[in-house]
């Protein structure tokens, strides 16, 4: 299946209902706390049809933290063994995209290393908004806005905004 | 147990509508940088490469010429910790922009053309 | 018989509060019974021609908090002399130390695997050791019957992962051992040959929901090292920053609190208080965990203060409601009393530190080191909040208290006067050690500089890896498993913070 394939049977089949597993590779912490605040009453998820679950016979995407400590391959690759397919990959955050550890013995330093990842969320940490966002593009229901970004200001410009 | 039922009602909702509507309280997030290229000579771009803590930005290699060329800016890498913009505070500034979930990693790679020999703008980097 | 102890001197940095001392290794078992008066905060080696064996002593009995002592001891061969008066609040760092130095205390008692994960040939700060840790727990049983238990690292949405080994006999928790191993990103060993601002980088991650207080004992323990002071306002726009981080932390505790016990609606009151403490944090600092505010030599930013005093009554506000509330709602407060109880003697002996050990009676508080800005500025001091039940109420109430004298500090140090300055740093080799009071507890920070400023060895010890060994004590003994994930909020540590 290719990538649009996934997509449009993802967005097809499971409609407005989306069952979120979270797996901590190595962060410090506080990308948990922002996945945590999703389900909080400012952002609450559920209005959107998605749902955390602990169980990833359940789940349908697995949300990634942290920069793949080796010594955490083998959980991670078990927690995403057991996640029936169709599923979707999101690695969230600085340490998960590169940004913080390298390819070194206690770090993969990404977590696409190990896992297939679809969706990728930059931020140190990505707030409960650049999550919601980055959501509903790994579910065909948002627009990715980043690729025609060009993070360019003119001289006089204060900023630029984001297409919002 | 009532009055707690009765305490969440009365609360009210603080429920964003974001992504229906736009939500307010996001301009105060820190996000990652936007570059001026009228600012950017290659000696500047130079320095805010070797600020740079997570290593999101890197001087590609110019085709033989001295000037010109491009600053490589890894969104991905980006931790919004302010190096670069304390380093070369004429050439950084804020992008405004926290939507930045991409599908494929390449996209989040982007090249910021560093000013050439001959584009006299009058600017001291 | 005390031994002669040399004194190399007071650290610089004009915080005064640090004594060090040079002892010979077969004085060191009579001065650490000498210093058994004080709290060992903590004890690391350092490499060179002998691995030096470092202990951090806190002065700081009765409430009274006066600096600290370190001792510092070479040593040659593969064993130090057995400090007993000292175990058990060393016996974390005695199996760190072998882990990572070779090196052991004489009586060749089992050490067990503690940072390194096990089958892994990972780099060590020094000479590895030669045999591997064993990997002993204490047996537990009940009735000569009782079953043990893998739970994690993957575990319930939206946590750290984290390992416990449980040994129960049915519902009771007979023991619990934890392993942090899986989040060790070898952090000591990546700070060695940076600066110290690029080392800040690192240390605001060792443990993220305690970033300005590991940012601030990193930087502070640089300036220590280099004997310059960072400027009075920055001093200020830092105790704001730690201020506003206990606050967002301890209602994120209370969340905990309430999700553990399984009441929705207060979980959901203390999200949104934490969820506007968020916010203020991003208008006042630019971020909403306060990373960029600590720079070596001072602060990077300064707080808005108009934001602050614009929004903290209200998110101030929005907490105390749902404290107050849950401290009227029998059925959760029944939850707590009683619950994960750690005994004053307990907390002593395994150095515990923040509201757990406040919690217990144990007064104290890293902020009334003289020297900081919380009493050289500031004219009144701080109201250190004590309990004496040493359950997870007593921490609850405690923490409720911190949060209150947060306000009034931060409204304090905002009229004083705040800014973003920093005094550079020259490059120049020393030691120090810095400190600051998390959420947690006591963060401490030492480093090591060599001639060109640049770090040879750092030590980070935030508060989580002194606090989780005394998780095991109170959830043992009449607690129930339903009991643990309250008696984990009530804590409110990290694995990160652990495990490094």
């Amino acid at each position: 299946m290719t990538p649009e394939e996934l997509r449009e049977t993802i967005a097809r089949q499971f409609g407005r209902s989306l069952h979120i597993r979270t797996l901590d590779t190595g962060s410090c912490a506080v990308c948990e706390q922002e996945i945590r605040l999703l389900a909080a009453p400012h952002y609450d998820l559920h209005r959107l049809g998605f749902f955390f679950t602990p169980a990833p016979r359940h789940a349908d995407l697995l949300l990634v933290t942290g920069p793949m400590i080796r010594a955490f391959e083998v959980a991670a690759r078990k927690t995403y063994d057991a996640m029936p397919g169709p599923k979707i990959v999101v690695a969230v955050g600085a340490c998960a995209l590169g940004g913080v550890y390298p390819d070194d013995p206690f770090t993969y330093g990404t977590v696409d290393a190990v896992l297939p990842v679809d969706v990728w969320i930059p931020g140190c940490p990505p707030s409960p908004l650049a999550l919601l966002h980055g959501l509903g593009v790994a579910v065909g229901r948002l627009t990715e806005k980043v690729r025609d970004l060009p993070f360019t200001a003119e001289d006089d410009d204060e900023r630029i905004r984001g297409a919002r | 147990m009532t009055l707690w039922f009765v305490r969440g009602l009365r609360r009210g909702v603080v429920t964003t509508r974001y992504p229906a509507r736009p939500e307010e309280s996001a301009r105060f997030l820190p996000g990652p940088p936007a570059f001026r290229p009228g600012a950017l000579t290659r000696e500047t771009a130079g320095r805010l490469a070797g600020a740079c803590p997570s290593g999101a930005l890197r001087l590609a290699e110019s085709e033989g010429q001295a000037d010109g060329g491009a600053l490589l800016f890894d969104v991905g890498r980006c931790t919004a910790c302010g190096r670069c913009a304390a380093e070369a505070p004429q050439a950084v500034t804020s992008s405004g922009a926290f939507e930045l979930a991409a599908t494929s990693r390449s996209v989040l790679i982007k090249e910021i053309p560093l000013r050439g020999r001959n584009d006299d703008t009058g600017r001291t980097a | 018989m005390r031994s002669d102890l040399v004194t190399t001197g007071a650290s610089r940095a004009g915080a005064g509060a640090v004594t060090t001392f040079q002892v010979a290794s077969p004085d060191l078992e009579a001065v650490v019974r000498d210093l058994s008066g004080l709290r060992l905060a903590d004890m690391f080696a350092s490499d060179g021609d002998a691995p030096t064996l470092r202990l951090v002593w806190a002065n700081d009995a009765g409430g009274r908090q006066s600096g600290y002592v370190i001792t510092e001891t070479p040593i040659g061969g593969d064993q130090y002399p057995e400090l007993s008066d000292i175990a058990p609040a060393a016996f974390v760092e005695e199996c760190e130390i072998y882990e990572q130095f070779g090196i052991r205390p004489a009586t060749g008692k089992p050490l067990n695997r503690i940072m390194l994960p096990p089958h892994a040939d990972l780099p060590t700060l020094g000479r590895k050791p030669t045999r591997e840790p064993d990997e002993v727990h204490a047996p537990h049983t009940v009735a000569g019957e009782a079953f043990e238990f893998p739970f994690g690292p993957v575990r319930q949405v939206g946590v750290e992962s984290l390992y416990y080994g449980l040994v129960t006999s049915g519902e009771e928790v007979v023991d619990l051992y934890l392993f942090t191993w899986h989040k060790h990103r070898g952090l000591e060993w990546r700070l060695r040959g940076l600066t110290p601002p690029r080392a800040l980088f690192f240390a605001e991650r060792a443990e993220g929901l305690s970033a300005v207080a590991l940012g601030w004992a990193l930087a502070a323990a640089a300036e220590a090292a280099t004997g310059i002071r960072p400027p009075v306002a920055a001093q200020r726009a830092r105790a704001v920053a730690l201020e506003l981080e206990r606050l967002y932390n301890h209602a994120a505790a209370m969340a905990a609190l309430c999700q553990s016990t399984g009441l929705s609606v207060g979980q959901s009151a203390a999200e949104i208080a934490l969820e506007r403490l968020l916010r203020l944090n991003a208008r006042a600092f630019g971020h909403r965990y306060l990373f960029g505010v600590i720079a070596v030599g001072g602060a990077g930013r300064a707080p808005d203060a108009d934001a602050i005093r614009a929004d903290l009554p209200g998110a101030y506000e929005e907490f105390k409601r749902a404290a107050d509330a849950l401290l009227d709602t029998n059925s959760f407060v029944d939850r707590l009393e009683a619950t994960g109880v750690l005994t004053i003697d307990q907390a002593r002996a395994l150095g515990l530190v923040g509201p757990v050990a406040r919690g217990s009676g144990l007064a104290a508080d890293t902020r009334l080191v003289p020297g900081g800005p919380y009493n050289a500025d500031i004219g009144t001091g701080i109201a250190v909040a004590t309990a004496s039940a040493g359950d997870v109420l007593a921490r609850f109430n405690v923490m409720l208290a911190e949060a209150a004298e947060s306000v009034r500090l931060i409204g304090q140090f905002l009229d004083a006067g705040t800014g973003a300055a920093t005094t550079d740093l020259p490059r120049t080799s020393g030691t120090g050690l810095g400190w600051a009071e998390s959420p947690r507890g006591e963060a401490l920070a030492w480093v090591q500089l060599d001639d060109d400023g640049r770090i040879s060895r750092a030590r980070l010890r935030p508060a989580s890896a002194r606090n989780w060994r005394g998780f095991d004590d109170a959830c043992r003994s009449q607690n129930v498993f339903t009991d643990i994930p309250i008696i984990e909020a009530s804590f409110w540590l990290t694995a990160a913070g652990m495990a490094r």
